[in-house]
């Protein structure tokens, strides 16, 4: 696979705080990348530095193999982009907004307008003025505007905010035919974590302005194995092997570990020898919401 | 190029507020021409028969104001001088001074109107780069693959045809209105020019239009400044209001400072009314017309470098 979208080691720095430290990842072609990260985490700043609205303090950002550092106008042209709120001329109607981008833009036909405002649904109510458009029009609308030049990848800043149930369900709908059929590449923005596990493939977790942790959502799926937590006494000495041997999660009460349910009393029976108090050993149903939670709490603890 | 232009000229005039100006402006011209209809009406205007014995003792007492006045101020010399030969030639030639109403006329004191012009020409300068950080479309026009210097460029030139517009509807509307209301003049005219110690007889209405975009040169700079405020601050009232601030009080002001300080001569709007080194005669002893269109280019240049500068690095992060 080849990645569309780089992050080499970028930095930003804002009146001598740093926003960003350090951050690398990069997106592969046909896949949806999230980004998820609590408010103020770095997500909006990341999204627009990748676009250019954002200059960059230290390291590169390359799309499509060009720099949006060095060669922004070659890199930009692979993004179509909404960044926070798709925001449109309000006087003018759903075509006229349109027509704007796309004379921004080489070659882009009216064949092609119409078949995105199709995509899009849309059609009905494009002739009409902006102003009159609820949030969700008003969203695909902006799905539409980034779609006109066919990128390579598209980048979604909290897309679904605002969006009803049913219309969250529509836009992940058509982020999947986007990537299936066209092998666009997505990154989506959130910090709510059930819609990210249904819609992206791997997901990235922002923190501070640090990546902590890349996961693919596959991952907790087809896994076969079980968390159990398990509630003990004191673990100092114990620590070592759990950690070597069984991969434990330490956690306030004892800690969680990922098995198959056969390696249970295996586990216990090693515990109870080395004189550790087990009080209760249970299975809980990890989400992706409790790695999220275990990693930033996890770091918030430690500052 | 073509494409961003025709962008930033459907977004300006899809809005009812432009509309709006345009009405206004055309209204102001009607209204103006119906009060002068009216004052022709009321009043009897004689034909002077006595008009060069009138002229010959201005004439004597301009060279009494060359002696006295023209010996240690040079721009009122030259004042003098042209009045005096522009008079004498008025005699020599039989040309009468003309008190009539027509067309030509009214076209030339419908310049008053370009102050209204240069009015929404400021408004639509100021906000032409700041309601776009207002509404947050900027986030949406500056990811394309275009850069910003492009942008920005575009967005000028779009302030730079709508002056231009709006001085062609003064001009051409009050031709209409004028000929209407005035008629075409019952004798052949022609504006009297003077320069290079010679007088000329020029077209009347090419003289207007050079007059017409001499008095806009105050407009065209205050609309750059707003211009370069506003993509400098994204703040399209603090645009406005220095702007008009400057258009209104910033000549009477320099005016004032004139009659004290010598280095006024360095202010914008001491170089503006290019007018005056043809017509009249220029606010500061010693200014010169060089002087003051290579005042008025480092002005220029400075708000550009300004608004383009911080335009192109800035980050867009609201």
């Amino acid at each position: 696979m080849s990645a569309v979208l780089t992050l080499e080691h970028v930095k930003k720095t804002i009146k001598g705080n740093p926003i960003i430290n350090d951050l690398s990842f990069s997106v592969q072609a046909g896949e949806i990348f999230g980004l998820l990260g609590p408010n103020g985490a770095g997500k909006t700043t990341t999204i627009r530095m990748i676009v250019g609205l954002i200059g960059l303090t230290d390291g590169d950002i390359i799309v499509s193999g060009k720099s949006v550092k060095k060669n922004f106008e070659e890199a930009v042209k692979n993004i179509g982009a909404i960044v926070e709120n798709p925001e449109m001329y309000k006087h003018l109607t759903g075509y006229q907004n349109l027509k704007q981008y796309a004379r921004m833009h080489k070659g882009i036909s009216k064949e092609k307008i119409d078949e995105v405002i199709e995509l899009v649904g849309l059609t009905e109510r494009i002739d009409e003025k902006v102003r009159t458009y609820s949030l969700g029009m008003r969203q695909r609308l902006g799905l539409a505007q980034c779609l006109l030049h066919d990128p390579k990848l598209l980048i979604l800043d909290e897309p679904t905010n605002g969006l009803d149930p049913a219309g969250i369900r529509e836009f992940r709908d058509h982020l999947r035919m986007l990537t299936e059929t066209k092998g666009m590449s997505v990154i989506v923005s959130s910090h709510l974590l059930s819609e990210m596990e249904m819609m992206c493939d791997r997901i990235a977790i922002i923190q501070q302005g640090t990546l902590t942790d890349i996961q693919y959502v596959r991952d907790f799926v087809d896994n076969d194995q079980m968390v159990y937590l398990i509630e003990t006494g004191p673990l100092d000495n114990v620590k070592n092997w759990l950690q070597q041997d069984w991969n434990a999660t330490f956690v306030d009460s004892g800690f969680t570990v990922s098995v198959n349910k056969e390696e249970v009393p295996l586990l216990l029976n090693r515990l109870i020898d080395s004189k550790v108090s087990v009080y209760s050993a249970k299975e809980i149903v990890k989400t992706l919401e409790q790695r999220f939670l275990e990693v930033t709490t996890h770091t918030n603890g430690g500052l | 190029m073509g494409n961003l232009l025709m962008n930033e000229w459907i977004k300006i005039f899809r809005k009812l507020s432009t509309t709006i100006m345009i009405v206004l402006l055309l209204l102001g011209i009607v209204t103006m021409g119906a009060f002068y209809k009216y004052q022709e009406t009321t009043s009897t205007t004689q034909v002077n028969e006595n008009w060069k014995q009138e002229l010959q003792t201005q004439i004597s007492s301009d060279q009494e104001g060359l002696t006295t006045a023209g010996e240690n101020n040079a721009n009122m010399k030259t004042y003098y001088e042209r009045q005096i030969a522009l008079n004498e030639y008025r005699i020599e030639n039989d040309i009468a001074p003309n008190n009539e109403q027509h067309i030509w006329t009214f076209v030339g004191d419908s310049q008053m109107m370009i102050s209204l012009a240069g009015l929404f020409s400021i408004i639509i300068a100021a906000g032409i780069v700041s309601s776009e950080f207002s509404s947050g479309t900027i986030k949406l026009l500056l990811i394309r693959p275009i850069s910003r210097v492009k942008i920005l460029l575009s967005k000028y030139i779009t302030v730079l045809l709508f002056g231009i517009l709006m001085l062609a509807i003064i001009y051409l509307f009050s031709s209409l209105v004028g000929l209407v209301l005035f008629g075409l003049p019952s004798t052949d005219v022609s504006h009297l020019a003077y320069s290079n110690g010679e007088v000329i007889e020029r077209s009347i209405s090419f003289n207007l239009v050079i007059q017409y975009l001499l008095s806009s040169i105050d407009i065209l700079m205050i609309a750059t400044m707003a211009f370069m405020i506003s993509s400098a601050f994204r703040n399209s009232s603090f645009a406005i209001g220095i702007s008009l601030f400057l258009l209104f009080m910033g000549g009477t002001a320099t005016i004032l400072l004139a009659s004290w300080f010598d280095w006024t001569k360095y202010i914008l709007f001491a170089n503006t009314d290019l007018t005056a080194y043809f017509d009249g005669v220029p606010i500061v002893e010693g200014m010169t017309l060089s002087f003051s269109i290579v005042m008025l280019l480092i002005y220029f240049l400075i708000f550009h470098l300004l608004a383009f500068g911080i335009f192109a690095k800035r980050d867009v992060a609201a």
